[in-house]
């Protein structure tokens, strides 16, 4: 059954795409519907995945590649289902949410046509057995985020920062083709279930060479350090797709890719320990630039740059299972934090957050699930985020004292700038006029609600409480998990979240004035000064060439093309009068003609 | 006698052929070709051809020939003489014809033929069971294209109104 | 004894001035006249084969039938495209019509 789950989103697309003006506000219900379908299915195939096993199926022969056949099909393992159950609860609270919050937008079908497109690529990216699969739909959901992020084209701001998302993952896709041919003239195969037994023994390099490639694609589908600097420019679309798209799926895949092809970086130290550090570099950077950042949205982006990050971290650092649990919790608490988000700039129209303040008391449903999507992200106990992030603590712990460290600062971070949006944005005095205000319609409302009660729960499958039940879903043949609870961990992780929203509170409720980080402050506040620094290395340079082989094309190539045409013109001028237009003329070049003929012909004749 | 006949008759079909191309009046161009397409009917009689010779006077003088006078008196204005009748290639066409019939004759001449020795006469009854047995398909495709022809006229002929 | 021969002749001559009159006449009517010599041409030929050669089931006289036909339904239409052009120039002389080129 699994293989059909795409077809649902992607036959409300083309319904959407060709019907839609007519379906009108109908649109969003086939959309719905359709992803609601795609979430049963998924349901009875994570039972059935549960009863069997695996549900891998092949469905056919596709290429042959280096006289392998390459087969295509469904993967239908634990990391499959859960992402499955993830991208398709997801996607359908997020469509509901949209039926209230794109209401009235002149392109209401089309945007649902896309949504519905985005979430087949995103559950086919999920199924695909093998890389060139995986890499169709990689690319799928990539063009679907540049037409989202760039849905309201009429804003210029809208139009590059789409512009800038599919360019900068491209650089990235780039890499991860390579890294794939690399890989299949190493082991003469694509399937991932071959990744499992691949013998690396003589070309390290060219495998370890092969790993850091598709990390490269996984690095600029996931923003990670130094290719982040599209995701906060994609807060430019509409905020449900930067909640589905920017926050719980799209930009989850880099890590999906790590963990399905994780046998190969095992196989590869070098690579996981990249992958760590990166991971760590991400993390820690883009957390920092959030707590100075004044955009709600730009704030969200930068904290999904840095739990993916940590998502990293917790893949470098071996820990699978955390890596992917984390992966799971995020998706629930971000979508809710960026729907959270979406209903606050519905009510005030405006993202800077130095113009909110007081939103508590006009907005109780969305602020209290906002609350919830913060302390989960925060990482207080029992909310989703605690467990999660304590599993990465807990791998990086053993061995990589480094990342450990960072992955600390980083929820220290994370913790503070998480209660300094909520205290500016819901508590304290409104700084501007809010008094037109209210809560967001029901349609908004019931997926935040739905999301609250994820964001509480989801995490207790993963915890000591419920004996690390994902632990052993995900990793099924480690046979009995080991269940390590590290109470010291445990309380570190909940006192510097605790710090974290206490230093909030007393810098932004009770006006503390911290010491002068002038220089430091600036360096945050322009994000490091990354986008600077890559517009002087690299779109001056380019553009420079560009100019060039320009004006070569202008003067030389156009000058040789128009010469051509010239000289045919010029020789043709000359044989022009024959063409006289007098059909006798016509007539008498044909007499002309025979008797030219018959002169050939009888000379033949003569002759032999 | 016959062959004094035959000089004859091709010498004046000729001549009236000429005469047809050349003449300043289109009206007496129509005039010449009848004659010509007579002298034409004539020479069929020659070659034991009873039957096509009348059909050649028939449609030919007959039909066509009217259909041209009428064509002449509906368009052109045969009493204006000071109007150039022929083009400016004259003198070159003149000299590309003659060399073409140089070559033609020459071709006829070095050419040999198996003829039948005995004079084979194709009667009446003979051509009307050939053409509605063994060519009764062409047969039929002629009809429709007469008819096509006629509609055809029809239609481009009409004033629109 | 007249040969095939001279009736070959006859046809060629008759061929060649309705090619003349064809490349030469500015009138449209004179270049239909001229075409229904060059036809003629053709049929002496085909009786004149008839008659010497003996082609099987009347074939040259058939033929010849047919071309007398086909001669007709030509010359119908001929004439009535050159009404029609008439009616739109006021004249028809071939020479004033050379929008063909270019």
């Amino acid at each position: 059954m699994a293989q059909f789950i795409p077809l649902f989103p992607f036959l409300a697309f083309v319904i959407n795409i060709f019907f839609g003006k007519r379906l009108n506000q109908a649109s969003a219900w086939v959309s719905i519907v359709a992803s609601g379908m795609a979430m049963l299915v998924s349901i009875q195939t994570f039972f059935e995945q549960q009863a069997h096993q695996n549900g891998s199926i092949v469905l056919g022969e596709w290429l042959s590649l280096y006289g392998v056949p390459l087969k295509f099909g469904v993967t239908v393992d634990a990391l499959s289902v859960m992402m499955l159950l993830v991208v398709t609860i997801v996607a359908t609270l997020i469509k509901i949410y949209s039926v209230g919050y794109m209401h009235g937008d002149p392109r209401y079908s089309r945007y649902f046509a896309y949504i519905s497109l985005f979430t087949a690529s995103m559950l086919g990216l999920v199924l695909a057995d093998n890389f060139i699969l995986l890499y169709i739909f990689w690319e799928g959901v990539g063009l679907c985020s540049y037409l989202l992020i760039a849905f309201w084209f009429e804003r210029p701001a809208a139009a590059k920062a789409g512009l800038k998302a599919f360019i900068t993952t491209r650089i990235g896709d780039t890499g991860f083709l390579i890294g794939i041919f690399l890989l299949l003239s190493l082991t003469h195969s694509l399937r991932f279930s071959d990744l499992a037994h691949v013998n690396v023994a003589g070309n390290e390099t060219f495998f370890m060479v092969a790993a850091l490639l598709i990390f490269f694609g996984a690095v600029g589908k996931s923003a990670q350090f130094p290719l982040h600097v599209w995701l906060p420019d994609a807060m430019e679309g509409p905020t449900a797709i930067s909640a589905l798209i920017h926050a719980a799926t799209m930009v989850a895949a880099g890590v999906y890719l790590v963990a399905r092809t994780f046998p190969l970086f095992l196989a590869n130290p070098a690579a996981l320990e990249f992958v760590g550090i990166i991971g760590g570099i991400s993390a820690l950077m883009a957390a920092s630039i959030a707590t100075v950042n004044n955009d709600i949205k730009r704030v969200l982006a930068y904290s999904t740059v840095s739990q993916l990050g940590l998502m990293m971290l917790g893949l470098g650092v071996g820990g699978y299972a955390a890596g992917t649990f984390h992966l799971m919790t995020h998706a629930f608490f971000k979508a809710l934090l960026f729907l959270c988000a979406g209903s606050v700039i519905h009510a005030v129209h405006s993202q800077d957050i130095r113009t909110m303040g007081g939103l508590f008391a006009k907005m109780k449903i969305t602020g209290m699930t906002f609350i919830i999507g913060a302390l989960a992200l925060a990482g207080v106990p029992p909310l989703a985020g605690f467990w999660s992030k304590d599993e990465i603590l807990l791998s990086a712990y053993h061995g990589h004292q480094g990342l450990f460290m960072v992955a600390v600062l980083t929820s220290f971070l994370t913790a503070f700038y998480m209660a300094r949006l909520i205290f500016l944005v819901l508590f304290g005095k409104p700084r501007s006029d809010i008094s037109h205000a209210h809560e967001s319609p029901v349609s908004m409302t019931f997926p935040l609600i739905v999301l609250s009660v994820f964001a509480i729960f989801v995490g207790l499958i993963g915890s000591p409480l419920a004996g690390h039940a994902f632990q052993a879903f995900i990793l099924p043949h480690e046979g009995a998990h080991e269940v390590e609870i590290n109470s010291m961990i445990m309380w570190l992780s909940v006192l510097i979240a605790l710090t974290g929203i206490v230093l909030a509170f007393l810098v932004y409720m009770k006006g503390l004035k911290l010491p002068a980080f002038g220089g430091l402050y600036r360096l945050l506040l322009n994000k490091y000064y990354v986008d600077e620094i890559y517009q002087e290395i690299f779109v001056k340079p380019a553009l420079a060439v560009c100019r060039g082989a320009f004006g070569f094309d202008f003067r030389f190539i156009d000058g040789i093309v128009n010469g051509t045409a010239s000289c045919v013109q010029r020789l043709s001028a000359i044989f022009r009068p024959l063409q006289t237009g007098l059909v006798q003329n016509y007539l008498l070049f044909q007499v002309v003609g025979i008797i030219i003929f018959i002169l050939i012909l009888g000379g033949l004749c003569f002759r032999f | 006698m016959n062959e004094l006949f035959f000089y004859f008759i091709a010498l004046s079909a000729c001549g009236f052929a000429f005469g047809a191309v050349t003449s300043r009046n289109i009206f007496h161009c129509a005039v010449w070709l009848a004659m010509a397409l007579l002298s034409v009917a004539g020479i069929y009689l020659m070659l034991d051809a009873l039957f096509l010779g009348v059909i050649q006077v028939l449609v030919y003088i007959g039909g066509i020939i009217t259909l041209f006078i009428f064509a002449i008196k509906l368009t052109a204005r045969i009493d204006d003489r000071s109007i150039r009748q022929t083009n400016e290639q004259v003198l070159i066409s003149a000299i590309a014809v003659s060399i073409l019939l140089i070559f033609l004759m020459l071709g006829i001449k070095l050419s040999s033929w198996a003829v039948f020795a005995q004079d084979h006469i194709f009667s009446l009854k003979q051509i009307g069971k050939s053409l509605l047995t063994t060519y009764v398909l062409p047969f039929e495709f002629i009809s429709l294209i007469l008819l096509a022809a006629m509609v055809g006229a029809i239609v481009i002929g009409k004033v629109k109104k | 004894m007249i040969s095939l021969n001279h009736y070959m002749f006859l046809s060629a001559i008759l061929f060649c001035i309705g090619v003349f009159g064809v490349l030469t006449r500015r009138n449209a009517i004179g270049i239909l006249i001229s075409i229904e010599l060059i036809l003629n041409a053709a049929n002496i030929n085909l009786v004149a084969f008839q008659r010497y050669l003996g082609t099987p089931d009347g074939l040259g006289q058939i033929f010849a039938l047919f071309v007398v036909a086909i001669a007709a339904a030509g010359s119908v239409v001929g004439l009535v495209l050159v009404i029609a052009i008439y009616r739109n120039g006021k004249n028809i002389f071939v020479d004033n019509f050379n929008l063909m080129k270019w």
